[in-house]
């Protein structure tokens, strides 16, 4: 479970990151999407992410941890929608979704766009739990 | 089957995130990007021009950074006349094997600030 300090620290990094006022990065806002931030933000914010709470998180690590290490042909379906492996993987690290309505609608390309910032936050708490410092 | 990819880049942004965290620079660019940023007297415009490059590449592949890939395995060069090209290593070179990846061109320029590249690549089937 994730503290309120770990939670804290992920939102005032992503504040610092992006530059936008506190009050729009709620727990339940998506990074890539609601608060738009690009590939070089996502850089900034992991960077304080490991100054702040000594846990290193490496922009591909947050690939890997949405996806779970299940291979690309597993994880999509011809076409490249999210596959059932795929998507009952997500539901355990993004449990904000809806599997039923995302049910062979979801691009995998289009993944990362539902990452909130509580999910980053229970990454850290993942990693930290992990031992990865 | 040919696909692109296009990024745009502020050189400020790049420079700001390596001066607010050292060893970025390590984890984002190869020792040979590094290398020749390094020989300019405006090092920061040639690591936006690379960060560009490296976001088109893994825009035309259509995975951003997937999974276990790493921002130094898109490498850019520069050949002799300066004609940059890129080096693919590690799990994105893996990664464009398996998508039978024939070709990866690219293209990158500077002005008032910004950083563009755009990348076309060629896939077998």
């Amino acid at each position: 479970m994730t503290s309120e300090a770990t939670l804290t620290a992920v939102r005032q990094s992503v504040v610092e990151a992006l530059g936008v006022p506190a009050d729009d990065v709620r727990p339940e806002a998506t990074i890539f999407g609601d608060l738009a931030a690009e590939s070089i933000d996502l850089l900034d914010i992991l960077f304080r992410v490991e100054r702040k709470l000594g846990v290193k998180i490496k922009a591909a690590d947050l690939s890997e941890y949405v996806q779970g290490g299940i291979p690309d042909e597993q994880f999509g379906e011809e076409g490249g929608t999210v596959s059932a492996v795929g998507l009952a993987h997500l539901k355990t690290v993004m449990p904000q979704i809806d599997e039923a309505a995302l049910a062979g609608k979801l691009q995998a390309e289009r993944v990362i766009t539902l990452f909130t910032v509580q999910n980053l936050a229970d990454m850290v708490t993942a990693r930290a739990g992990a031992g990865v410092r | 089957m040919l696909r692109i990819g296009v990024d745009l880049i502020e050189v400020a942004r790049v420079e700001r995130l390596l001066a607010d965290h050292p060893g970025a620079g390590e984890e984002i660019f190869s020792e040979r990007e590094l290398a020749y940023a390094n020989r300019s007297s405006r090092p920061a415009e040639r690591l936006a021009g690379r960060f560009a490059v490296k976001e088109a590449v893994l825009k035309a592949f259509g995975t951003g950074l997937g999974q276990r890939m790493r921002w130094t395995e898109v490498e850019v060069i520069n050949e002799p006349l300066g004609r940059p090209r890129v080096e693919l290593h590690g799990e994105v070179a893996r990664w464009a094997e398996r998508r039978r990846v024939t070709a990866v061109e690219v293209s990158l320029s500077h002005a008032a600030g910004l950083a563009v590249a755009q990348a076309a690549v060629q896939l077998d089937g």
